[in-house]
């Protein structure tokens, strides 16, 4: 009688987990079926204006991708943009992290106000941008940058201006994120190996270098990932400010996906550009992963 | 700087170092501020100006200020004699509350009883399942985007709230659900045997003692959730029509052809940011962890 009792408790408490689960796994079964339905589409001609057309190409779309001259110009434009805004980014958020862990005051108040950029919607800030930097002639940020002697800048008519305008408002969106990340790690820091390098006599400079880098480290290298992620993806602030363009010089690999499947409705070739676009994001994310670990393991 | 270096300065000298620090750190601390500040201020400016004070060369600071570009934004496009290229910016944030409500919902109450397995059983697909909800973070949403338009204009949700709450699953439920687990870890396991001694069941323990405890939790996970969607602009431009776009949608309405209305294209960006300006003072211990899934604490 005991025996049966506890075989049925375990056999149910085996099932639970997965019970438990079963809600979400619908859901999540509902995310999975539309990516892999997308996955064969990449392979497929599918144009939604010629439906009769529908065939399997096999790897057609990815040959002709790379064939493509505005393709070589994304990839590039992708990766150079999440380099120079990952640089930017946290080297910023570097300094602006060291500045608040210093005791400086009003640093709580200063603190708050960073969340503010961080959480409003990215096509917001975008558009908030966007009035500011206006028409050449009447916005106020050119208006500001004549009394520091810059001559009024073409924001989103010339190719510079407009890949300066979206570093510059995916950076004011971004920045809180990596300061404050970075501004928590400093926190957690220990203190032991600060009172040992002074016992040894080293200076502010040398503690940055020897001691408090090394031990941030794990926390730079989870910003860098995050960060990168999301650059290489970047799409929101493009598609308000820019569109791609001035002649196509800030359509990444992203936006260039959805000229593709919603301009054109070439639905196939969008999808392969997705999965080039997904490859690239997956590598790389793979590559900085491993980096953390080592990270973490030569602090831990 | 050793310690000798500074014994033999003169005091005036490390007075002075001292106020030149002082400003350094001043000037700062106001570089950093209006960076951070000065968007809202001169956003919310432009929203309180007329026309013909928003396109004055140099900008002006001081003006007489109007709501004429709120009042134009509650009138919408259907109410009064306004032109028929005003988006209708009530609805849009109608829409907004509705999908973004509907998607946390759903997502809590299929996230709650999944993050507890995954926080307290094993099981053989264990940290494969925790690896597939790890990995929507990695995928552009164009490769999500593009056979739900295709399906969703099959099976009639194209443009309906209900199958926007559907796509915002992808930000909401991988999120809920590892933010829930790592709020249910940190309740002690002690407590919960003890539950169970007392003659809990698995189930009693997480209704018993992993809710009550980990409501704060919870909230947390709801409003950043709530938080999230709002932002989303990606998944509403492909997947919603007029009938339902949200504020982040509808705000770039105001960019049309032939004119740019700035003024209540501001006074939309103010009101879309207001939900959020607000929540996000509100959950600011924990924005971090929920940025990063919960990977820093």
């Amino acid at each position: 009688m005991s025996t049966t009792r506890t075989r049925r408790h375990w056999r149910r408490e085996r099932l639970l987990p997965y019970l438990l689960l079963a809600p979400a796994l619908v859901l999540l079964a509902g995310m999975v079926y539309p990516f892999l339905l997308g996955l064969y589409y990449s392979f497929t001609s599918y144009w939604l204006q010629y439906p009769n057309r529908f065939r399997f190409v096999w790897l057609d779309n990815y040959i002709s991708l790379i064939e493509e001259p505005l393709f070589a110009r994304a990839l590039e434009f992708t990766l150079g943009f999440t380099l120079a805004a990952v640089v930017i980014q946290v080297g910023l958020g570097l300094a602006v992290a060291l500045f608040l862990h210093a005791r400086i005051p009003g640093r709580a108040a200063i603190r708050a106000l960073m969340l503010l950029p961080l959480m409003i919607p990215p096509v917001i800030t975008a558009l908030m941008w966007k009035i500011m930097m206006g028409s050449t002639n009447a916005g106020i940020l050119n208006y500001l940058l004549s009394f520091v002697g810059v001559d009024p800048v073409n924001w989103f008519g010339s190719t510079q201006g407009a890949i300066v305008s979206v570093l510059i408002i995916d950076t004011w969106g971004n920045l809180p994120f990596v300061s404050l990340i970075l501004l928590g790690g400093l926190q957690a820091l220990p203190t032991e190996p600060y009172e040992a390098a002074r016992v040894d006599g080293a200076g502010p400079i040398d503690i940055l270098r020897y001691v408090t880098l090394p031990l941030l480290s794990p926390f730079i290298v989870l910003v860098v990932l995050f960060r990168t992620m999301d650059s290489l993806r970047i799409f929101d602030v493009i598609y308000a400010t820019t569109l791609g363009g001035p002649n196509d010089a800030t359509t990444n690999l992203h936006i260039m996906a959805y000229q593709y499947s919603f301009q054109w409705y070439q639905m196939g070739k969008g999808m392969a550009q997705a999965i080039v676009l997904l490859l690239l994001v997956v590598i790389i994310s793979y590559l900085l992963m491993r980096l953390w670990n080592r990270a973490s393991e030569s602090t831990a | 700087m050793t310690a000798q270096a500074v014994l033999y300065q003169a005091p005036q000298a490390v007075s002075y170092r001292r106020t030149v620090r002082q400003v350094a750190i001043g000037v700062a601390a106001v570089v950093l501020l209006a960076w951070t500040c000065f968007p809202f201020v001169w956003i919310l400016l432009t929203s309180l100006k007329s026309p013909g004070d928003i396109l004055s060369v140099p900008p002006s600071f001081v003006f007489t200020p109007t709501i004429d570009n709120y009042a134009a934004l509650v009138m919408g496009e259907q109410r009064g004699q306004y032109s028929s290229t005003r988006p209708d910016f009530p609805l849009f944030f109608v829409n907004s509350l509705i999908i973004s409500v509907g998607a946390v919902v759903l997502s809590v109450v299929a996230g709650i009883p999944a993050a507890y397995a995954l926080a307290r059983f094993t099981f053989p697909a264990k940290n494969g399942l925790a690896f597939l909800l790890m990995s929507f973070r990695f995928v552009p949403f164009i490769a999500f985007v593009i056979p739900l338009y295709l399906l969703f204009q099959k099976f009639g949700l194209y443009n309906t709230h209900g199958g926007l709450i559907l796509a915002y699953q992808l930000i909401t439920l991988p999120f809920t659900i590892w933010m829930l687990r790592s709020f249910f870890q940190e309740i002690p396991l002690e407590t919960q045997e003890a539950a169970m001694i007392d003659g809990c069941s698995w189930l009693g323990v997480l209704t018993r003692v992993i809710l009550p405890l980990s409501m704060p939790g919870i909230a947390v996970t709801v409003i950043l959730g709530f938080m999230f969607c709002w932002n989303a602009f990606n998944y509403p431009l492909m997947l919603a029509g007029r009938q339902t776009f949200p504020v982040t949608v509808g705000a770039i309405q105001f960019i049309s052809y032939e004119q740019v209305l700035w003024g209540q294209m501001a006074a939309a960006t103010i009101v879309a940011a207001l939900p959020q300006l607000v929540l996000s003072l509100m959950v600011q211990k924990y924005i971090v962890r929920g940025l990063t899934m919960g990977a820093v604490k």
